[in-house]
């Protein structure tokens, strides 16, 4: 594997892994709806 | 709307929902093969242009314009078009929004089926690859297997009787769709999609780890190590760049990948609460696909096919497309990991499978959604009428299996031309017709983040711009070999009568729904805007 492969390798799984961690941590920080009233669905 | 409105249990639920639609096949399949062929690790430059100025905006215009329809009480894209374009022209263009989910759905359960299968047989010893017999006869079992087990020798062979274990898996694969469909959306598809995405992602790892485990297996070849096999999928051609088949490569990616404008996301958005985040969650959903596509599927498929075959195997089972590489390549690949090979091909097959499963259950939504608001039909009695349409076009699959005729020209004309109109029409309809002051409004509605004010510029101009030009480009790439190729078998012709057939059909209902809806009162040109 070449420098530029190790290069290009590192930053997208960088990027990829970076912004699925933030943005689950921001979903998880805001707030939660409650759960679907009864009655709701089939 | 007189039925009571069905909604998503949490915000977490509907993201992992969407998420899991999006994650297909074509993450641990496609992408691999595209990136190789297209430049290696230079291909994810235009790839995350592509992402950044096509796929993300495009996504976040149907998240808003779905949960917009919701708050008007309907959930069909047929519906919620003719609200955001103001007309019978965006709502009857609409239609392209649940032929798509529907019709991939015909075809895209028996490949479900195929992994199914493979998992079933991974469990029970593998597919019968001799690793003592020399390559080409390996690479030739697996494919002869997979030749006998997909009925692509001729039509109606799959009802011979030798394929008993095909049609067992569609049966089982048909059966869990329609009955997490009929359970509904939040106790049905949100429920299995919570514990599928994470269990889907618990395998991916355990892949992962074991072919960056796998070192150098035939000392002989020193050479074929993960090393390198990473290396045939990320180092850079950066020549590559200045070829346009390159960017259109990316952008077509980024474009099926993210399900944008596949009629599921403005399907999905509108049973979410008036107020609810769409921003976050859109990408939320977008970077949960990339984390799949790019960090598994990227890092699984070929660097396990490299360690074992080599720079010339990788290349010819590239060159096979993404089902000669996941259902014929790897089986040679697992059956040279030892005793651990079948478990392996046992977890990949099922991870392939809850990446399946989670796409196909969001195509039955949509058409059961238009059922229940234009024919004003219960829940049960809408998921039975498309069961059995379901049932119609997977046994035409079934019977026109000879060289994948039927199924290709169906993923042709409506999994990939369709793909790229909706989504032309949905960016042009929210930017320009609803308006894109009004649509960034109602994006932030409710918003955890505020997107960067310069998306504004990229949904209005950049999106469209982009989309055309990649359309054009597929189209005079593509357009005059399809078009031949729809004439030239059977299976094709039937292919084609069935999605115009099915095409008719659809506008039959929303014709149906119009007269409804206008009976009910309900304001389906937006003369009083709901934001």
């Amino acid at each position: 594997m070449t420098a530029g492969g190790w290069v290009t390798m590192i930053l997208s799984l960088t990027f990829v892994w970076g912004g699925v961690i933030w943005c689950f941590r921001k979903v998880l920080q805001s707030p939660q709806d409650e759960k679907a009233p009864p009655g709701y669905g089939p | 709307m007189t039925q009571q409105q069905e909604q998503w249990g949490t915000k977490l639920g509907v993201i992992l929902a969407v998420a899991g639609s999006a994650v297909g096949l074509g993450n641990f399949l496609r992408f691999p093969g595209q990136a190789a062929a297209n430049g290696g690790g230079a291909f994810l430059i235009p790839y995350f242009a592509a992402l950044l100025l096509l796929g993300i905006p495009i996504g976040w215009a149907e998240w808003a314009m779905g949960r917009y329809g919701g708050k008007k009480g309907l959930h069909s894209a047929p519906g919620i078009m003719g609200l955001i374009g103001k007309g019978s022209g965006a709502r009857y263009l609409g239609v392209i929004g649940v032929l798509i989910p529907l019709g991939v759905s015909f075809y895209y359960v028996f490949i479900e089926a195929w992994t199914f299968g493979y998992f079933l047989k991974y469990l029970t010893g593998g597919i019968g690859v001799d690793t003592a017999a020399p390559i080409a006869d390996q690479a030739a079992a697996a494919s002869s297997f997979y030749t006998t087990f997909t009925g692509s020798e001729q039509d109606g062979v799959l009802f011979t009787g030798d394929s008993k274990l095909t049609i067992l898996s569609w049966i089982i694969v048909f059966a869990l769709n329609i009955f997490f469909v009929f359970r509904g959306l939040s106790k049905g598809i949100e429920k299995f999609c919570s514990y599928a995405m994470p269990a889907m992602a618990v395998l991916a790892v355990i892949v992962l780890i074991r072919v960056l485990t796998l070192g150098t297996p035939d000392p002989t070849l020193p050479d074929q190590n993960v090393v390198n096999g990473l290396g045939y999928m990320w180092n850079p051609d950066y020549s590559r760049l200045g070829n346009f088949q390159t960017w259109l490569a990316a952008a077509g990616q980024i474009f099926f990948s993210l399900s944008v404008g596949f009629g599921v996301i403005i399907n999905y958005s509108s049973y979410m609460k008036r107020n609810d985040d769409v921003a976050l969650s859109g990408l939320t959903a977008s970077a949960t696909n990339e984390l799949f596509e790019v960090g598994f599927g990227g890092m699984i498929t070929l660097t396990a096919a490299f360690v074992f075959l080599g720079v010339s195997g990788t290349t010819a089972a590239v060159a096979t497309g993404s089902f000669g590489l996941g259902f014929s390549t790897l089986p040679v690949v697992f059956a040279h990991m030892g005793g651990a090979g079948n478990l392996i091909g046992a977890a990949w097959f099922f991870m392939l499978f809850l990446a399946a499963i989670t796409s196909s259950l969001s195509m039955y939504q949509p058409a059961v959604a238009l059922v229940k608001e234009s024919l004003g039909w219960n829940h049960g009695k809408a998921t039975g009428s498309i069961a059995l349409l379901g049932t119609v076009g997977a046994i035409l699959t079934l019977w026109f299996t000879q060289g994948g005729a039927f199924w290709s020209t169906v993923d042709f004309w409506v999994g990939t031309f369709l793909i790229f109109v909706m989504a032309g029409v949905q960016i042009i309809y929210f930017s320009w017709v609803f308006g894109i002051d009004r649509g960034w409004k109602e994006i932030h509605a409710g918003a955890s983040i505020r997107i960067p004010p310069v998306f504004k510029f990229i949904m209005k101009y950049v999106a469209p711009t982009y989309l055309i030009v990649v359309f054009v480009g597929f189209c005079i790439q593509n357009l005059g070999a399809s078009i031949t190729a729809a004439w030239a078998s059977t299976g094709s012709r039937v292919a084609i009568i069935v999605i115009v057939a099915t095409l008719l059909l659809l506008l039959m209902v929303v014709r149906a729904g119009e007269a409804r809806w206008k009976r009910e009162g309900i304001d389906l040109n937006d003369t009083q805007p709901a934001d």
